[in-house]
């Protein structure tokens, strides 16, 4: 998926700003409030907004039915209303969220041919470029916007575009600059940058400034899910495999999304209790083929992660591994291609030592 | 729901989305005064307030000071506000929506405590409020409305499609003894805001009048000067009763543009401009509070006459302000288009979903789920 949680970000995490927010209960209430309300009936600028709802639930809540319901939702608007650049735009959005890049470009190709110069769609394209690993020319978007944007928007994305590129100091400022600029009260906002800033740590192994964000973002929304997964994850590596187990065992059975399961079976597995990994593993795995039934772009990547890990089928994790490296080429898709062709050999090592005992 | 989506920052927090704003004097009771302030439009049945927001009713004594062409009005500096707030849901009410307990600051620095959804809400002595949420009274045919803009042709069809069609709102009402509470008057100017609560609360949004940001300045096709610019979170911004004049000219010729689009719908010209180059209503809607006058009796489609009476110089004979179920849309485009001197024009919706009552809290209880849909 194209969560926030790849356009990485920066060091420290500050402590909670100034700034009022709504609690965090509220506001996942009052999204679900948003989107029910919105259900059903309205104009095409309401259902554009409504696919919007639900991909930011999905986002935060891990629910891949909320996307698929936007792109179900997206699909008739574009049917529906064919000469509004803000539907594709929408497409654009849901497509992005599934990995279908070339396809949310076209989107966008699209909707700039009915309302040339397009803030909004610009920033999107930008978002999709960086997510394909084309760091200059998402730069080169962000900057043709960087006056007609909000100041907090266009900081919030050029950290993470930088975080993609490891410059983490100048992400660092940026996301610094982020917080002090947001004039919210909606705590979607700060908490998606703290998961961003969170998720760069962790990449670069600064596991304690990674929980740092992460309680950061759960704080401000403690049902962010993908924060409480990572921050298991990040919890597991610091040697906290209890908590994390408790982090994760709600999510993995509630959510969805099988990122959570697999964690939770590779933390079992790492401290013995295999029995229970088991079962959780193979909830995965289950999930993981149906998903990539469903929507390959978007699951290659966590499907390849699971199959070379915890899943235990290494050509199964290449193949999704050389898959994803198709869709994106990306630093981090080369990095998971590599990890796969390295266990391959390992596999065939080890099987050569086998045969020759 | 008139000012419903009214600026791109109001929507990342919809309790903070002010949808609109009611003044009348109290049917039920003619020494009180009634302020309504409605947020979250289209809100689901989960829908509550934000505990970081403050819901603001600003009311100052106005005089007329001016009658006909310069029409224009003179609030006081003189200040009374009602600030609500509400804590973290906890626990559910008897419908099952989450229970909130919220409070109001008073003008004379009482706190009014009340829990949300009860239809008694919480009384002080010559002040009571109830807050929760409601059937939203507003009703609209929003596609017309936009198609209108779009095709330049009224659009609107003789039995039209209320968009806002058993939908809700989070509705706070305000009951009062206005000669206890406040000073001056009888005419009162009023305006809600939305605020970030904190040690210096940042306005989120205000509305006086209806559909000013919407209707009245959101197109902007017809502005020659800023075409591009989106000036809603900018006038959100300011304060109603001092605008800067930094970006005065800016509304003004917003509002210039889509009023005189507008009145060109019918092919005839009913608000020729005036030596300013100003469109007749600009400046009086530019002072975007409702005004109420508190000693009329109340009825029911009056807003806009004091206005009306100011342009044609003579004295106001309703309360004005704005009662829950005018069709305001009907009066809206009719004053626009034609100034009352053509047939009145009807958007083909004439009802909200359920009337109003005229007795506390006034607003109609919530639909219930999926009544909009069908």
């Amino acid at each position: 998926m194209i969560a926030l949680s790849e356009i990485s970000i920066p060091a420290v995490c500050p402590a909670l700003g100034p700034p009022a927010l709504t609690d965090g209960a509220i506001a996942v209430l009052n999204l679900g409030a948003q989107i029910d309300g919105l259900e059903g009936h309205g104009t095409s600028a309401e259902a554009a907004t409504l696919i919007d709802l639900l991909i930011l639930r999905g986002l935060t809540l891990g629910r891949i039915s909320d996307y698929e319901r936007a792109a179900q939702l997206a699909d008739r608007l574009v049917h529906d209303a064919a000469a509004d650049a803000a539907a594709y735009m929408a497409r654009a959005r849901t497509r992005a969220v599934f990995h279908r890049f070339s396809e949310a470009l076209d989107d966008l190709d699209h909707a700039d041919r009915i309302s040339p110069q397009d803030t909004p769609a610009k920033q999107e394209r930008a978002a999709i470029l960086q997510a394909l690993g084309r760091y200059d020319e998402a730069m080169a978007t962000y900057e043709d916007v960087a006056d007609r944007g909000g100041q907090f928007e266009q900081a919030g994305a050029l950290a993470g575009l930088w975080a993609d590129r490891g410059e983490t100091d100048t992400a660092q400022r940026l996301y610094l600059e982020g917080l002090r600029t947001y004039r919210g009260v909606s705590p979607f906002p700060l908490a998606l940058l703290d998961f961003q800033l969170g998720t760069m740590w962790m990449r670069h192994d600064r596991l304690d400034q990674a929980r740092t964000c992460f309680d950061a973002a759960i704080r401000r929304v403690p049902a962010y899910a993908a924060a409480q997964g990572h921050l298991a994850e990040v919890e597991a590596d610091l040697g906290e495999p209890e908590a994390a187990i408790a982090r994760l065992y709600p999510l993995a059975a509630s959510s969805d999304d099988p990122d959570y399961a697999a964690q939770l079976a590779r933390i079992l597995g790492e401290m013995g209790r295999n029995n229970e990994a088991s079962g959780w593993c193979l909830l995965a795995a289950n999930r993981y083929d149906e998903l990539t039934a469903a929507h390959p772009e978007a699951f290659a990547d966590h499907a390849a992660e699971f199959w070379l890990g915890v899943g235990n089928d290494t050509p199964k994790g290449l193949r999704f591994a050389e898959f994803n490296l198709r869709v994106r080429k990306t630093p981090r898709a080369y990095d998971l291609l590599a990890r796969a062709l390295d266990a391959k050999t390992a596999e065939a090592t080890a099987a050569r030592c086998f045969g020759g005992q | 729901m008139s000012d419903h989506f009214s600026g791109p920052r109001a929507l990342s927090e919809p309790a903070a989305d002010i949808t609109d704003v009611y003044a009348f004097p109290a049917p039920d009771s003619p020494d009180h005064l009634v302020l309504v302030l409605d947020v979250f439009g289209k809100s689901g049945p989960s829908a509550v307030f934000s505990d970081a927001v403050i819901y603001r009713f600003r009311i100052r004594p106005v005089e007329i000071a001016a009658m006909g062409p310069d029409a224009a009005f003179a609030p006081s500096q003189n200040e009374f506000t009602f600030d609500c707030t509400f804590d973290v849901p906890s626990g559910r009410t008897d419908s099952g929506r989450p229970l909130q307990q919220g409070r109001c600051l008073t003008p004379n620095k009482r706190t009014i405590s009340f829990r949300t959804d009860d239809e008694n809400g919480g009384a002080d002595g010559s002040v009571q409020v109830f807050a929760g949420q409601r059937s939203d009274p507003f009703f609209l045919d929003v596609r017309m409305i936009e198609k209108t803009a779009a095709t330049r042709k009224l659009a609107f069809k003789p039995k039209g499609s209320d968009t806002l069609y058993g939908t809700n709102i989070l509705a706070i009402v305000l009951k009062f003894e206005w000669r206890k509470v406040l000073e001056g008057g009888p005419l009162f100017a009023v305006v809600c805001e939305t605020l970030a609560a904190g040690k210096r609360p940042v306005r989120i949004e205000r509305v006086g009048r209806p559909e000013i940001k919407n209707v009245t300045l959101s197109w902007k096709q017809f502005d020659q000067i800023n075409r591009d610019l989106e000036i809603r979170d900018l006038y959100n911004s300011e304060d109603a009763f001092d605008l800067k004049p930094d970006y005065f000219d800016v509304y003004r010729a917003r509002m210039n543009a889509n009023l005189a689009f507008h009145d060109g719908l019918d092919g005839k010209i009913d608000w020729p401009f005036d030596q300013h180059g100003d469109h007749p209503l600009t400046k009086l809607l530019l002072a975007d509070f409702l005004v109420v006058d508190a000693s009329k009796p109340f009825a029911e489609a009056t807003y806009f006459e004091i206005e009306r009476s100011m342009l044609e110089r003579r004295t106001h004979v309703t309360p004005g302000g704005r009662w829950l179920n005018q069709d305001f849309m009907d009066f809206l485009y009719t004053l626009y288009v034609n100034g009352g001197n053509g047939p009145p024009i009807n958007d083909g919706v004439d009802a909200p979903i359920a009337w109003s009552s005229k007795a506390f809290p006034y607003l109609a209880p919530p639909n219930p789920a999926k009544a909009s849909a069908a």
